[in-house]
């Protein structure tokens, strides 16, 4: 009787419990997560892939990217920059000095988030033309959009890097991509161009300012092929946006100081802007860089990067030559050039522009405690403020007309061996704008010297560059496609920026790639002689 | 036992002719003064003895020639006492019982049959350890087991047994009144009975998935059958202190920054012209964040019962001020256990609650390196900044250090957790043959954090932010359903034993937060509640949940005594894994030898010896929820148009690997046990072979592809741990003088088969892990020595002549080009050293003599290489931090060889990826003193008192080490930064008083 109760108690207990584990059993082990959407159904509407077109263009929003570091990188290491950074590592890395190459501020986060950006349009082209749209023209364009920024992406990567590895298609966790040098990947920038150019829309209606047109294509396809020394392709893309079907588009607008503020963005001289905003508000430091958060910041730290010493973080200023180099010429009516007072803060800028605002931020004048030194005044807020916020919302133009002009100026004077007509008349476009004297009438430069030969009006184009566009990421570039791969060459840029001390020839022309990527990719080698 | 008892009274029985000259009276009890009911009290030189009653009285009459008495009791060291009318005596415990009993998974058997690795803490072991921490009080007390702690009040310390078996998670299963606890240990050390180590596959193998990492039981104490209330009441004080770095007055720091600065102008680096303009300040960042800390705990427990009912319940509080100010634990702890009995049925609960306070410091950055990188000019105040506190100024001190204590003041977090922790189980048994047993238990937890940020800076160029107020909560359930059904019975020689079960498992878990700006204000006072504040609110919610179902069983059988089989099986699906691969079967069988149980053995001097053999797979599962679903990132927004209109993106941030499977762990462990001289010696050791094979990891992918959000979880590759343990006691006394030692040694090597995703090698910045070495070796640039001259930099050449640092300066590091291409590039890094220890020891002591004991506890690692992250922080003044005291830097009056010159903003000899950070990290600790005294029972009686016992412990107070970091022992931060030691919060220094009453 008792080991029959026995029996019947635990097989009560065992049933009763059998019933509860078995309820949930098996199935029990299927469980939703409903964190977040499943990557299966996505990519299956319209609204999908304007989405995935929406997460590349997130990615300008990045530290290592259009928020922040860029700005010192390549300021830094053209010869309008240099670092005074209190973060010595910082500073040194846009010297050319690279001791770490996995350094984390600039390196491996600039490096990473590009690839970020480029697996995010990746995704997008590998589904695209399997999504139904109602309008095909709308699926190019989303297309030629998502071609159009990843060729933005590896046009940066490419002429940092160099020898930067190939990805195009989604990525995939045991990926060991091969290695690209400089001329494979500007092909690829042009290819993605050529692409897109042809489905995106000669302008946009205002609610759409921020992606690209085919002006904005056709910029960087002429960006990338002048990199490359295409010439003739790069005239070509020039000659669309200057006398083709650009030419009633874009021109020059009649105040320098408006391709800066942020009252005159997206005006008829940008070929394309990155879009920045304030319109998440004031979350704190750590908004940016948050990767999945709805909230993340959509704003600029140009500003508090660039900002003085005891405004901002001084990162980045300017060398003096430059200040020196814009007051060789008046303008017509006799004052100084006043791209000086749009691009730089200095301590004689008060004297220079005496009908100017010369305030800086909190101060009224000039700190004397930062002696003869140079800070940028491109894209700082027109009010004056007490302390900068972290971010604001000023656009950074990224590909405007000037360049474009100067650009092709450079390219025919390649193609025809020497100076055409047209290419001085280019030059004086950009110089009249900013109320200085045709080249002809110049009382510091010689017009017959400058037409006396190609390198004489290279030589010339390098000036006008470095002036109309300083400090706006576009100078190093322009070393680059110039070349430092001689003494001589060296031994000039030493004369206006200390920092080409610690530039090796061979060597320093690209930053070291990360060591991490280069340790764990069997097809990945460190760029010659890191 | 039993037999031999009957046969002594049967023998006093028999006797009644002999003439009784003396009648002695006596009473038996234990350390604790409870009496000793059923222990042996022989004459010595005689036949007549007896037993003691369920008071531990006992009355014998013994010849008048009799001199000694021997007592004795199972499981307590046999006492020879000298004839008197009245006896007293005292047994103690000895702590190489064989008989003890050993939990394991879903039973539990005796010390001797015990056929896997597994190591016994006991309450007596943990006694005067407090500090509210199961954990950290068992550090040093087992073999291959190594615990590491940080001091930071409210922190709790990490524990990995026999070394890195999983690359994702290597804790062990925690398993409290057999409820699944996790890492927040709900148990106070008082209420604490016995802890068990499961160590290897036989002994965890019950535990199957769970179980790789090993498995730690812990078995709370319950009240006494005897009808008796006892009480006891614990409390400790404890101050303490933290060690600190020997950092540069501002005086001292201003002649070395200066000597930089120069440096610098001279060796002409960029842009800069003059040195500092220095602040005025003098301050001590230590001094001024750091405090004698106080502990204070209480514990009373209560705990009695009958037959048919018992119960133990106890109250803790504990109060931790911690040494660093702005930290601070709070809690509060409740326990109620009972269990009752009826016939063939028993029930029982317990149940545990607890509610803790944390202050948390700020997360922004680790306040031992910014005592190291703040400058010491700097004031603590500076009016002239608009939060009021110092901090740098790119004229006056270019530093990007952070302020610690406008860090605390300006960003306030506190943390509040509640703990309700529980098993109710119900039981049937029908004796020597079979018992079910239901157990449900259940574990919830709700943590909230309220955080305000005060506006204002902390460190250089910090832009203006708004003030905000944040809060965030997160609860979890977790309940676990156990059946299991036993069988048991002995046939002759023949004892066998059976188990079937099975288990279910839910755990969900649900985070919420919000944030909002601009809380009010009403002059300095900020009102901390959300509806208080006005500006912008963010908002943030997610949830978790798995499911585990096993199937399990086990079989014993043991013949004799002397030949001992245990075959184990578990069964386990999870919810974890991709629904064709979620279930695994584990196994472990096992044999032991009892050689000392054979007729043939006929060694008088060995009381046991038994050889024991295992084999069996564990494993592990110790990954996020949905690892393998690839999910889509809703968060990316990008703005267009005038109008700034926000569109809403989405992609695929995060790669998976969709095909994982689960983690298996296979291990071999042979072992011998040998209990000699009387029960004086006992020796165990171990050797083991632990293979990991799929392992789990976050192996970090290439930056390339682009991945975001964490490296996606992959089975990469597999891992070999072999090692020897040892584990020797001897206890014994002389006269009334007893003492005890135990020695563990443990020694534990690990080798890399294979690393996933196809790769022969995994690097990280400072380690390299290679197939068939041990994982995460160092891999840095060596340093040579210093160039002593220009001629020595001239003359430094690779084979090829060309010179090797040509932009050298004298008083620069010389680094070896190891790939001899006359540069010094990524290529020349090499292995510079393992940061595994080769040798792990604790060595534990005790004395004891009449009232008074003494236990010395220490325990030591040796072997590793280390890397003294606050040597790299202070960086040589490169960016302006301080440095230590006594330094002697490269100069040409003092030409060292081992420290280059001191130079302001280069950082060619301060890279963090060289040699010269690296130190031998060995050390060995006397962690714990303890001299306690206990007063005599005929005081304490007088008032009440069952025992009483005062003890005072100093901790940590003696290192041996060559170390030049805060502390030799430290958390690591990291699978692949093993032995890095950036900043760690070191232990404290402490001083402990404890009392002790007992009614």
């Amino acid at each position: 009787m008792k080991k029959f109760s026995i029996i019947l108690a635990s097989a009560l207990i065992g049933c009763g419990l059998t019933t509860v584990v078995s309820s949930c059993s098996e199935d029990g082990l299927d469980i939703e997560n409903g964190n977040s959407l499943n990557t299966s159904n996505f990519w299956k509407t319209e609204s999908d892939a304007e989405k995935g077109v929406v997460a590349v263009y997130n990615m300008f929003y990045r530290q290592g990217t259009w928020t922040r570091n860029i700005y010192t990188q390549l300021n830094g290491m053209a010869d309008d920059g240099v670092s005074y950074a209190g973060w010595s590592e910082l500073a040194e890395y846009s010297k050319f000095i690279f001791t770490n190459y996995n350094f984390s501020e600039f390196n491996t986060k600039a490096y990473s988030e590009h690839y970020v950006a480029i697996n995010r349009a990746n995704q997008v082209l590998d589904h695209i033309d399997d999504i139904p749209f109602a309008d095909s023209k709308h699926r190019d364009d989303l297309k030629a959009q998502t071609k159009f920024l990843r060729a933005f992406y590896y046009y940066y990567l490419a002429n940092i890097w160099e020898n930067i590895p190939i990805c195009l298609t989604t990525s995939s966790a045991a990926d060991r991509p091969e290695q690209g040098d400089l001329d494979r990947m500007l092909t690829i920038v042009e290819n993605d161009l050529l692409d897109a150019r042809n489905d995106l829309p000669l302008t946009r209606p205002e609610s759409e300012y921020g992606r690209p047109t085919r002006g904005a294509a056709y910029a960087l396809l002429a960006k990338a092929y002048a990199q490359h020394h295409k010439w003739n392709e790069a005239a070509e893309a020039l000659k669309w946006i200057v006398e083709g079907e650009g030419k009633p588009l874009y021109d020059l607008v009649s105040d320098y100081g408006d391709n800066f503020r942020e009252s005159t963005e997206n005006n008829r001289e940008s070929l394309y802007e990155i879009q920045f905003s304030m319109v998440m508000g004031t979350v704190g430091f750590d908004g940016t860089d948050n990767y999945a958060s709805s909230s993340a910041q959509l704003g600029t730290q140009i500003e508090i990067n660039q900002s003085p010493a005891g405004i901002g973080w001084n990162n980045i200023e300017a060398n003096r030559w430059l200040v020196d180099w814009f007051k060789r010429e008046k303008t017509v009516d006799g004052k100084n050039d006043p791209r000086l007072y749009y691009t730089l803060f200095y301590r004689e800028a008060a004297d220079d522009f005496p009908d100017n605002d010369n305030r800086i931020y909190k101060w009224d004048s000039w700190n004397e405690g930062w002696g003869n030194r140079v800070f940028i005044r491109k894209y700082s807020t027109d009010t004056h403020v007490n302390d900068i916020y972290y971010w604001n919302g000023n656009n950074f133009r990224s590909l405007r007309l000037a360049d474009m002009l100067l650009l092709y100026a450079e390219v025919l004077n390649e193609i025809n061996g020497a100076p055409t007509d047209q290419a001085i008349d280019l030059v004086n476009r950009v110089r009249t704008r900013a109320g200085l004297p045709e080249l002809a009438n110049s009382t510091y430069y010689n017009l017959a010297t400058i037409k006396s030969s190609k390198e004489a009006f290279l030589n010339h184009i390098k000036t006008e560059r470095a002036l109309e566009l300083a400090c706006e990421c576009v100078r190093w570039f322009d070393l680059k496609r110039w070349g430092i791969d001689n003494e001589q060459t060296l031994a000039e840029l030493k004369s206006r920026d200390s920092d080409f001390n610690n530039f090796i020839i061979g060597k320093s022309i690209r930053v070291p790639l990360p060591q991490k990527d280069v340790d764990n990719n069997p097809n990945l080698k460190q760029n010659p002689n890191y | 036992m039993k037999q031999k008892l009957l046969l002594i009274l049967a023998c006093v029985a028999l006797l009644p002719g002999i003439a009784m000259a003396l009648t002695v009276k006596g009473l038996v009890v234990d350390e604790t003064g409870e009496p000793v009911a059923g222990a042996t009290i022989r004459c010595e030189g005689s036949q007549s003895g007896t037993a003691t009653d369920l008071d531990g009285q006992f009355t014998l009459d013994v010849p008048e020639t009799a001199k000694n008495l021997i007592v004795s009791f199972v499981g307590m060291i046999t006492q020879n006492v000298a004839v008197k009318p009245q006896v007293r005596v005292v047994l103690k415990e000895n702590a190489n019982n064989l008989d003890e009993v050993v939990v394991i998974g879903y039973g539990q058997v005796k010390k001797k049959d015990v056929l896997g690795s597994i190591t016994t803490v006991k309450e007596k072991d943990l006694q005067d350890r407090t500090t509210g921490n199961v954990l950290e009080a068992m550090r040093g007390l087992t073999s291959g087991v190594k615990i590491t702690n940080s001091g930071q009040a409210g922190s709790s310390p990490s524990m990995v047994i026999r070394g890195l078996g999983s690359l994702t998670n290597n804790t062990p299963l925690f398993i409290i009144d057999g409820a699944y606890a996790g890492n927040e240990l709900g148990v106070n050390v008082e209420d604490i009975e016995s802890i068990q180590v499961l160590k290897d596959a036989s002994s965890a193998a019950i535990y199957g998935s769970r179980a790789a990492n090993g498995v730690v039981i812990i078995k709370t104490k319950s009240g006494q059958g005897d009808g008796k209330l006892k009480v006891k009441f614990d409390a400790q004080l404890q101050l303490n202190w933290l060690p600190r770095y020997d950092l540069m007055d501002a005086e001292t720091y201003k002649l070395y920054d200066n000597r930089a600065y120069d440096e610098a102008i001279l060796a002409g680096v960029d842009k800069v012209f003059q040195r500092q303009n220095h602040y005025n300040g003098n301050t001590d960042w230590q001094d001024a964040m750091l405090r004698t800390g106080t502990l204070q705990n209480y514990n009373v427990a209560m705990s009695g019962g009958n037959e048919a009912l018992n119960f133990y319940t106890s109250f803790n509080y504990m109060n931790d001020k911690g040494a660093m100010k702005y930290t601070g634990f709070e809690k509060y702890g409740f326990r109620v256990n009972t269990a009752g009995k009826k016939g063939i049925f028993s029930y029982g609960e317990n149940l545990y609650y607890t509610y803790s306070t944390t202050k948390v410091l700020n997360s922004v950055g680790n306040v031992w390196s910014n005592f190291i990188s703040m400058p010491p000019t700097i004031p603590v105040y500076d009016p002239e900044h608009d939060s009021g506190f110092g901090y740098g100024d790119s004229d006056r001190a270019n530093s990007y250090g952070l302020n610690p204590i406008a860090m605390q003041e300006l960003d306030q977090r506190v943390n509040k957790q509640e703990y309700l922790f529980g098993n109710v189980y119900g039981q049937v048994e029908y004796p020597e043959w079979a018992r079910a047993k239901v157990n449900v238990a259940y574990k919830s937890y709700i943590g909230t954090t309220d955080r305000l940020r005060k506006s204002g800076s902390w460190t250089m160029g910090q832009g203006s932010d708004s003030a905000v107020l944040g809060w965030n909560e997160a609860r979890y359930h977790d309940i676990l359903v156990e059946q299991t059904y036993e069988f048991f019975h002995t046939f002759g020689k023949h004892d066998i034993s059976a188990l079937a079960g099975m288990s279910w498992n839910h755990f969900i878990q649900r985070d919420h937060s919000l944030t909002r700006q601009n809380p009010a204000q009403t002059d300095d006072k900020y009102l901390t509640e959300i509806d208080a504040a006005t500006g912008d609110m963010t908002a943030g919610g997610n949830y978790g949940e798995y499911n585990l179902i096993s199937y399990f069983g086990r079989i014993n059988y043991n013949y004799d005594d002397k030949y001992l089989v245990q075959l184990t099986g578990r069964r386990d699906g999870t919810s974890k894994l991709p629904s064709k691969r979620r279930w695994g079967n584990f196994f472990s069988g096992s044999v032991g030898w009892r050689i000392s149980q054979e007729a043939f053995f006929d060694i008088d001097w060995i009381n046991d010896l038994k050889i024991r053999a295992n084999y069996g797979s564990l494993g592990n599962s110790n990954i996020g929820n949905w690892d393998y679903v690839a999910t889509l990132n809703s968060g990316p927004r990008a703005v267009f148009g005038t109008a700034e209109n926000v569109a809403i993106g989405a992609t695929q941030s995060r790669l998976v690997n969709t095909d994982l499977v689960w983690e298996k762990k296979t291990t071999f462990n042979v072992g011998v046990d040998f209990t000699v001289l009387n029960n004086r010696l006992r020796l165990s050791a171990d050797y083991f072979n632990a293979k990991s094979k799929d392992l789990l990891v976050y192996l970090p992918i290439l930056m390339s592809t682009g991945n975001e959000g964490g490296a996606p979880a992959v089975n990469a590759g597999s891992l070999t741990n072999n090692g020897v343990e040892v584990e020797l006691s001897w206890n014994d006394h002389v006269g009334d003088f007893f003492y005890s030692a135990t020695l563990n040694l443990s020694h534990v090597r690990n080798r890399v088969d294979d690393l996933g995703y196809g790769q022969d090698e995994y690097l990280t910045a400072t380690s390299l892990s290679r197939i068939g070495s041990p994982l995460a070796q160092w891999n840095l640039y060596k340093m040579l020595g210093i160039f002593q001259s220009q001629e020595e930099i001239d003359n430094y050449v690779n084979s090829q002549g060309k010179i090797i640092q040509p932009n050298a300066k004298p008083g620069d590091i010389k680094y070896d080009d190891y790939n001899d291409d006359g540069q010094i590039s990524s290529d020349d890094r090499q292995d510079c050293g393992s940061p595994w220890p080769k040798l792990e020891m604790g060595l534990n002591l005790t004395f004891a003599w009449k009232g008074i004991d003494l236990a010395i506890n220490t325990y030591g690692r040796f072997g590793q290489k280390v890397f003294n992250g606050a040597a790299y922080t202070a960086g040589d003044f490169q960016d302006n931090q301080n440095n230590f005291n006594g330094i002697v830097p490269w100069t040409q009056e003092h030409p060292v060889n081992d420290r280059p010159r001191i130079i302001y903003g280069d950082s060619r000899n301060t890279r963090y990826d060289q040699d010269r950070w690296l130190e031998d990290g060995s050390f060995y600790r006397i962690s714990d003193i303890t001299l306690g005294y206990t007063f005599p029972q005929k005081w304490t009686r007088k008032i009440g008192m069952q025992n009483a016992r005062f003890a005072i412990t100093g901790k940590n107070l003696v290192t041996f080490t060559k170390y030049s970091g805060l502390d030799p022992e430290f958390a690591d931060s990291g699978i692949w930064t093993q032995g890095y030691d950036g900043c760690s919060f070191p232990n404290p220094r402490a001083v402990q008083f404890a009392l002790s009453f007992n009614f």
